[in-house]
């Protein structure tokens, strides 16, 4: 299915931002288990972005590339419009009246926002996990992390039952939930239920995976569960997470991005680059200040 | 300004002044609601045991297994009347009124949504009578007197109970749950179906059987359409229908005590299958929350 979905896409490489990052996407390929993912499959780049809310621009300009395979953490003060941006990406934005944007969003050459491309299925490609952990309330565990497949897939009962073990299993929550697998997904712990809603978005088998603020609302223990797992997914998926904790930036993203609030009260991107750049020598004093915890 | 400072030994005293004063209050403003509860309460129940105590007499079998006609008259055909009435009723109004409360909360743009909301303000506070008189003028001079008219009142009134309730449950369901599944990349169509609906079905359920009680009660609207008879008459809605509410009313109003008392006999079978429906829902519902 997946690879169906490549043939019919343009491979891009060009890094226009942040090209310093492709001898590193070398020995990501090198890791990449799966066989059915290709090593440049999930690369973004956004360009000249502004995304509106009505009339306010929410999103200032931003050109991004986003290395395939890799974690890109976007960080900055609240309402410089990360959260926005992030959105964007899948086009969950438009799930809110009077959003608009312009500029573009490819993924791996395809413009997302193309008048050919239908959003439900970008979403599918572009996967996402909220601040808050959301299960279906009414849903078991299974059936959670089987939802997409039933609802926007059409998979035999088989392989939905080997897809969510797989999925699971990523998610490191199978061997918690491996004998109770029919329990209201709700009956997890907080952290348990947002390594749930991962296991729910990688089990559709997206390219890449929007995370925003995915540590918000858990204790420290189950942070450090999901930031193990951030690392361990990125060798199959383009990871983009949106996080106020600049440490956990430090911890988990390869890339970083800062942005920023401009006059208008509308996010720009400061700028962006390797993380250990990002935190210990970045070009922008801005960057820096906010970095040293001087302000936001 | 000084401040009233306690010490220890200020609590083991008496209370006076200030204090004294604040707990007659208090033991005031109880005594003041629970009367006020009681008011409530107490002719709730009195109805309950007054009709039990009418009806229970009379209630017996040959009552709910035979029909008028028969040589021990009974309410046979009230009882399977209403039901049919009921049921008939709310397979109109159920779905329209779901469908219609999802689209206000979920599709509608809000003027719409507003506009839709008052006019199902409007609609339940309509007195049932004018839903009877809507059908008695538009379908009973095409169809007569008959089960079709019924139904056509009983889901005018059941519609805005069903659509009010649902559009309450929907509002309930967590914006994140929404957005966790359109992010799947499931269809909006899919998402408020299997997935806010599906969250929602025990509230759902509740405005359906909020509407079905409405429905099961209702006089006025049923004399003035299906009028009631004599006859069993098993989904036949074409013609004269026979309803429990149509019985309670003919029958108290009769000089014949035998009726008087079947008519609160009926009633309480009325009751009774009111609060069966009810206490079954809710058990549903409570159950539903611990799975």
């Amino acid at each position: 299915m997946e690879e169906e979905k490549g043939k019919g896409m343009k491979r891009s490489e060009v890094n226009t931002a942040g090209s310093t990052q492709a001898s590193k996407t070398a020995s990501s390929a090198a890791t990449n288990a799966h066989a059915s993912h290709n090593s440049t499959e999930g690369s973004l780049n956004l360009k000249n972005l502004e995304v509106f809310y009505d009339k306010f621009r929410a999103v200032n300009n931003v050109s991004l590339n986003i290395e395939p395979k890799k974690v890109t953490a976007l960080i900055g003060p609240s309402g410089c419009g990360k959260s926005t941006l992030l959105r964007a990406i899948n086009r969950m934005h438009e799930t809110i009246p009077n959003a608009t944007v312009k500029g573009t969003i490819t993924l791996d050459g395809i413009d997302i926002y193309g008048s050919l491309v239908d959003p439900v299925r970008v979403r599918r490609v572009i996967g996402m996990v909220f601040q808050k952990p959301n299960p279906f309330p009414t849903m078991s565990i299974f059936g959670n992390v089987a939802s997409g497949l039933r609802l926007a897939g059409a998979s035999s009962k088989d392989e939905i039952a080997g897809i969510v073990e797989e999925s699971l299993k990523k998610a490191a929550l199978w061997n918690e939930v491996k004998d109770k697998l029919n329990e209201p997904g709700t009956s997890l712990s907080g952290g348990q239920q947002q390594r749930l809603c991962i296991a729910r978005a990688i089990a559709v088998r997206p390219e890449v995976i929007l995370m925003d603020e995915p540590c918000s609302a858990l204790d420290p223990i189950a942070t450090l569960k999901i930031e193990e797992l951030i690392r361990e997914l990125r060798t199959e998926y383009t990871i983009v997470i949106v996080t106020h904790n600049m440490q956990q930036a430090s911890r988990v993203s390869d890339s970083t991005a800062f942005f920023s609030m401009g006059e208008d009260r509308g996010g720009y991107l400061v700028e962006s680059g390797l993380t250990p750049q990002i935190f210990t020598a970045p070009t922008q004093q801005l960057t820096e200040d906010y970095v040293a915890g001087r302000f936001g | 300004m000084s401040v009233l400072r306690f010490t220890a030994a200020d609590l083991v005293k008496a209370p006076s002044g200030r204090d004294a004063r604040r707990r007659r209050a208090d033991r005031f403003m109880r005594g003041i609601m629970f009367v006020t509860a009681a008011i409530a309460v107490v002719p709730l129940i009195g109805l309950i045991t007054y009709i039990i105590t009418n009806g229970l007499p009379f209630l017996t079998s040959q009552l709910i297994v035979n029909s008028p006609l028969d040589i021990e008259p009974g309410i046979s055909n009230a009882i399977i009347g209403s039901l049919q009435l009921t049921i008939a009723s709310i397979i109109v109004a159920a779905p329209v009124g779901i469908a219609g409360g999802v689209y206000l909360n979920e599709f509608a743009s809000p003027r719409v949504s507003s506009a839709g909301e008052l006019l199902i303000d409007v609609m339940l506070g309509t007195p049932s009578i004018i839903a009877g008189l809507f059908a008695f003028l538009v379908v009973v001079p095409a169809l007569g007197f008959s089960g079709y008219a019924a139904i056509v009142a009983l889901s005018v009134l059941m519609i805005p109970i069903v659509m009010r309730t649902t559009q309450e449950v929907i509002r309930l369901v967590p914006a994140g749950v929404r957005e966790a599944s359109l992010a799947l990349g499931i269809p909006v169509w899919k998402t408020t179906i299997f997935v806010t609906c599906r969250t929602a079905a025990s509230g759902l359920l509740t405005g359906v059987v909020l509407a079905v009680s409405r429905g099961l009660g209702e006089t006025a609207p049923l004399l003035l359409t299906a009028k009631g008879t004599n006859d069993t008459e098993i989904l036949n809605f074409g013609s004269t229908m026979n309803a429990m509410p149509i019985v309670i009313y003919r029958y108290s109003s009769s000089p014949d005590s035998l009726l008087i008392g079947q008519a609160w006999a009926t009633a309480l079978v009325l009751l009774v299958i009111a609060l069966t429906l009810n206490v079954l829902v809710r058990f549903r519902t409570v159950n539903n929350r611990v799975a």
